[in-house]
């Protein structure tokens, strides 16, 4: 869901600004020698900018530097390279701080206070995630002693491996309470868990970026969900390539905060603009065969 | 008698040969010299060991001192000249191990990487036996006496003076322990010793350190001076080099094993401490080997790598086998273990690397780890801190390696941009290294972690111009030398005709003279009535003028022209005025265009192609005007010989005209021919050569382009009418 927004953003921004776009991506979240290849076509085309929202935070530095040095203006969007800002180069990118505490917020008030809480899909290839995962332990840490983290796992973007680790949580900590799912895939494997594990009921899962449609009525367990706006973030780098080639000044660091969503805003009109994933709006005439 | 003196030129030439010579000699016995270079000082201290060589062992300079962490069997580095005879060496050795010995070596030659893969003599410091050994390496090891000190023993992670000095025969070796009043001393006399030789730092199944190197000329006096007992000066050297709190931490911690009573009780992996807390760091305890000592420690275990910065920590040394307590702090693909106390637990072998490529380096999973990876030099240069930093990359990433100074600098100093290279190393995604400007560096232990597994390609841009360039260079040589040799052996059909009218005027036009004269004379007596032998000798005169003629026309013909100092216009119009000289027939000689030079051999054809048709004019169509037109166009030459004569009929007499020949000549010089007549309207015949082009800067390319193209051509045309001949 978060790329398919990236990009109806995107194309939002090329109808503003008269450009046109080059869209691909992995066909894995994890397949950074196929990202790298798409960037290196980039470097090696006639393209006059670049958007990207790595998979990988060490491997894209060389890649992008050489797109830099062949004066490529590039956007880096949704989770932050090692590289400082400057020049061609600029990050619109997802407030992860801020989401780690929603989520610490939102685990607080659904505990009162009290309770365990395991951490999954801790994955250091995006350095995003590694912020909301400390920023979350931070803010417990800081203002609610009650509330203890009895399991950290790393993650992969393989949902079948995230539901065994979950299942493997709740079998080791029948009292668990909460369930935090830093990736969408640790996402769908934790709801698959808890379908699929006895007695487990009562626990609850805070998860960040659903790949997938959001279905809060599925089962009991997926509490909520902070999601970035990769829509808006796609749609603002679009716009500021175009006006660093019209040679206007652009930001070199923006945050966007991410938003939570749960049952009672998942269908707000804020929050379907945001998830909306037509990217097709005004390009593709279609009627139905009947 | 007196000798005539030398001339001087032979005496100065004799005189430079003489001091040349002497001058060889001098250097060669300079060279020689088994004093060159003594005495000599190390310059450790100064961070510079350029003139060591390391065979095996991981030698490096750490802190002003040379260090060998490696548990190598033998590892040896090696200076000095190979001449050098009657000589002392001492230096301060610290072993750093207890299994093994660490010392010096003298008169080595032939050495090579291995066990005693060297000749030479060894002594040094043993903590096994707690003696000081003396020795004689032949590849191969001959202990020839060992002795224990007097009191203390050897123990690793001390100082020790070592001595060993050699003159003639006799090899001795002195040891001054930190804690004892005396040195020990030993000596021993090889019948047939090794002569000469230089010398080393070498360590076997331990590390060492070594410093104060120094090197001196030995007399018998400095040998007798040895042998004496040796008292007060080594002890007070030995008191100055007391032992370190962290050497003597070391060498207890040493003694005890896993299971004493007061061990930490449970050790971590290494990777499960990125797991920890994030918001606040916990105390955990590892075990690893020791894969960088210095300047930092990194610890691995079979999981993954730590780093510690500033332990609290006995001397270590890559391979040990070490117990970690201290504050884990996790990080993005790696842990730092801050405010941690470091227990060696046993020397082990070092950890081998994983071999990985640069793309999976990139991913940081190897952060903390010792990797060996592949790539290409891009560039290189010198660091801060007395570091080296080599730029390389490999597919699609971008990588550093990081070396220091001392040794690493002539390694350094000779490695090529371009170089494909195999490095091991602690690979290292802090950007306090990386600088953000490559996903991952590599430290570098030392010099052996750098192999260059190939020299640049040398398909370089520069090398492909300069290639073409000489091929274009060679082309025109060998162009140029074809046009000349053509050129001379035109000259040379030149002069051979040349030689032959010559010979022919003579020979032949002399003797038709000669008969002519003699006809007419007998006519002339012979009386008027013999009408029938009269007849006979006035058609034999007919004959022999017209064979005369015949002759002169033949020598005029073969009789070259100066073409070379006259142009073609000029020697036709000569040529015709000659054949028509006392007739009635009007010569007239035109020339069109820019005059230009014509090749000799493009000259000569259309020469000989006009007189034959000025020659055919006169013979046989009885013109009153004969005109000779030479054209110059761009890049053509076309000559147009007109009369008007009776001409003839297109039919078969075409050939008696020496017109085939005519042809022939120009196809010869790849020139259009064409023949133009009617009976009663006269005859045109006109050539049209084709004439190199003119060659300027701004059409070279144009030309160059056109007459490869064309030759290639020419040549898939030869090739293809080659293979319809032998379809045939």
């Amino acid at each position: 869901m978060i790329w398919d927004s990236a990009h109806a953003g995107a194309v939002a921004g090329v109808n503003k600004t008269g450009a046109s776009i080059y869209w691909n991506a992995p066909t894995r979240e994890d397949d950074v020698e196929a990202q790298i290849a798409l960037v290196d076509r980039v470097v090696s085309g006639n393209y006059q900018g670049l958007v990207l929202a790595p998979d990988q935070a060490l491997s894209l530095i060389s890649p992008v530097l050489r797109a830099l040095s062949h004066g490529i203006p590039t956007v880096i969007i949704s989770s932050p390279l090692p590289i400082p800002a400057g020049g061609n180069l600029s990050y619109i990118l997802n407030d992860d701080e801020e989401g780690g505490r929603l989520a610490a917020k939102r685990a607080a008030a659904l505990m009162n206070g009290h309770g365990t809480v395991a951490i999954l899909g801790i994955n250091p290839d995006i350095a995003g995630i590694m912020i909301r995962a400390r920023a979350f332990e931070q803010f417990m840490a800081q203002n609610e002693p009650g509330i203890r983290i009895v399991e950290k796992h790393m993650g992969t973007f393989n949902a079948a491996h995230e539901q065994q680790v979950a299942e493997d949580t709740l079998r080791a900590n029948p009292n668990l309470d909460l369930i935090v799912a830093l990736v969408g895939s640790t996402i769908d494997g934790s709801v698959a868990a808890l379908e699929t594990t006895a007695g487990n009921r009562s626990v609850r899962i805070i998860g960040f970026d659903a790949f997938g449609g959001l279905s809060f009525h599925q089962g009991a367990g997926l509490d909520s969900v902070i999601q970035q706006d990769t829509r808006s973030m796609a749609e603002q780098a679009v716009e500021l390539i175009h006006a660093r080639r019209m040679g206007q000044p652009v930001p070199s660091l923006v945050h966007i905060r991410p938003k939570l969503l749960t049952r009672e805003n998942i269908d707000t009109a804020e929050v379907r603009q945001m998830t909306s994933s037509d990217w097709t709006l005004g390009h593709w005439a279609w009627s139905s065969a009947q | 008698m007196r000798l005539p003196p030398l001339p001087r030129r032979i005496l100065v030439g004799v005189s430079v040969v003489v001091l040349l010579a002497l001058g060889a000699i001098a250097l060669l016995a300079y060279l020689h010299s088994p004093n060159r270079g003594l005495p000599y000082r190390d310059s450790f201290a100064q961070g510079a060991a350029r003139e060591w060589k390391a065979l095996g062992g991981t030698w490096e300079l750490v802190h002003g001192v040379m260090r060998n962490d490696s548990d190598e069997r033998g590892a040896k580095l090696l200076a000095g000249s190979p001449y050098w005879r009657n000589y002392s060496i001492e230096a301060d050795v610290n072993l750093l191990g207890s299994s093994g010995d660490a010392g010096l070596i003298i008169r080595s030659s032939d050495e090579e990487e291995g066990v005693n893969a060297y000749s030479g003599y060894y002594a040094g410091v043993r903590t096994r036996d707690n003696g000081l050994v003396l020795g004689r390496a032949d590849h191969g090891w001959m202990e020839v006496y060992k002795q224990s000190p007097a009191a203390g023993g050897i123990r690793p992670f001390q100082w020790y003076h070592l001595k060993l000095l050699a003159y003639d025969c006799h090899i001795v070796a002195a040891v001054a322990p930190p804690s004892t009043a005396a040195s020990t001393l030993l000596g021993i006399d090889d019948r047939n010793c090794i002569q000469s030789g230089r010398i080393g730092l070498r360590s076997y199944s331990a590390g060492g350190i070594w410093r104060n190197v120094v090197v001196k000329s030995a007399t018998r006096e400095d040998l007798a001076e040895m042998l004496r007992p040796m008292g007060t000066e080594r002890q007070a050297e030995s008191r100055n080099a007391a032992p370190e709190g962290d050497e003597t931490g070391r060498e207890q911690m040493l003694s005890k094993r896993p299971g004493d009573s007061d061990r930490i009780p449970v050790a971590l992996s290494i990777e499960s401490l990125r797991l920890g807390p994030f918001a606040k760091p916990e105390r955990a305890t590892i075990r690893g080997v020791v894969n960088l000592a210095t300047p930092m420690l990194f610890v691995q275990d079979s999981t993954g790598g730590v780093y510690i910065p500033g332990p609290n920590a006995p001397l270590l040394k890559v391979g040990d086998e070490v117990e970690v307590t201290g504050e884990a702090h996790p990080g993005d693909f790696s842990t730092t273990m801050e405010h941690a106390t470091v227990k060696v637990l046993w020397a082990r072998t070092p950890m081998p690397p994983v071999s990985v490529t640069a793309s999976q380096a990139s991913t940081g999973k190897f952060d903390a780890e010792f990797v060996e990876v592949q790539g290409h030099l891009a560039s290189k240069e010198y660091g801060p801190e007395n570091t080296l930093v080599l730029n390389l990359d490999e597919g699609p990433q971008s990588f550093r390696a990081i070396l220091n100074r001392g040794r690493g600098d002539y390694l350094f100093s000779t490695l090529k941009p371009g170089s494909s290279l195999r490095l091991r190393g602690i690979c290292v995604v802090d950007p306090a290294f990386t600088k953000n400007l490559t996903p991952f560096v590599l430290l570098l232990r030392s010099n052996e972690d750098l192999q260059v597994l190939a020299g640049p390609p040398w398909w370089s841009t520069g090398h492909v111009i300069a290639l073409i360039i000489a091929s274009l260079l060679i082309a025109l040589v060998i162009n140029f030398a074809y046009h000349r040799i053509a050129h001379w052996r035109l000259q040379g059909v030149l002069e051979e005709r040349q030689r032959l009218a010559h010979e022919m005027h003579d020979t032949l036009a002399q003797s038709f003279a000669g008969i002519g004269f003699q006809l007419q004379a007998i006519r002339n007596r012979l009386p008027g009535e013999d009408t029938a032998v009269l007849q006979q000798l006035d058609l034999a005169s007919d004959l022999v003028r017209h064979s005369h003629e015949e002759a002169r026309r033949s020598i005029a013909t073969l009789r070259p022209e100066s073409l070379e100092s006259e142009d073609i216009l000029s020697a036709l119009d000569r040529c015709a005025r000659r054949m028509v000289e006392g007739g009635s027939v009007h010569v007239i000689s035109e020339k069109e265009g820019d005059q230009r030079p014509i090749p000799l051999r493009i000259a000569d054809t259309l020469y000989r192609i006009g007189q034959e048709a000025i020659a055919n004019a006169v013979r046989h169509a009885q013109p009153t005007i004969l005109t000779i037109r030479l054209k110059y166009g761009q890049n053509l030459a076309c000559l147009h010989i007109e009369d008007n004569g009776g001409g003839f009929e297109k039919g078969n007499g075409l050939l008696g005209f020496g017109i085939r020949g005519m042809r022939r000549r120009a196809q010869s010089i790849s020139a259009k021919f064409h023949i133009e007549s009617k009976v009663g309207a006269g005859t045109l015949i006109e050539v049209a050569a084709p004439l190199p082009p003119r060659i300027t800067v701004a059409n070279a390319p144009r030309l160059v382009w056109r007459y490869l193209r064309e030759h290639w051509i020419d040549a898939r045309h030869s090739k293809q009418a080659d293979s319809y001949s032998y379809r045939g």
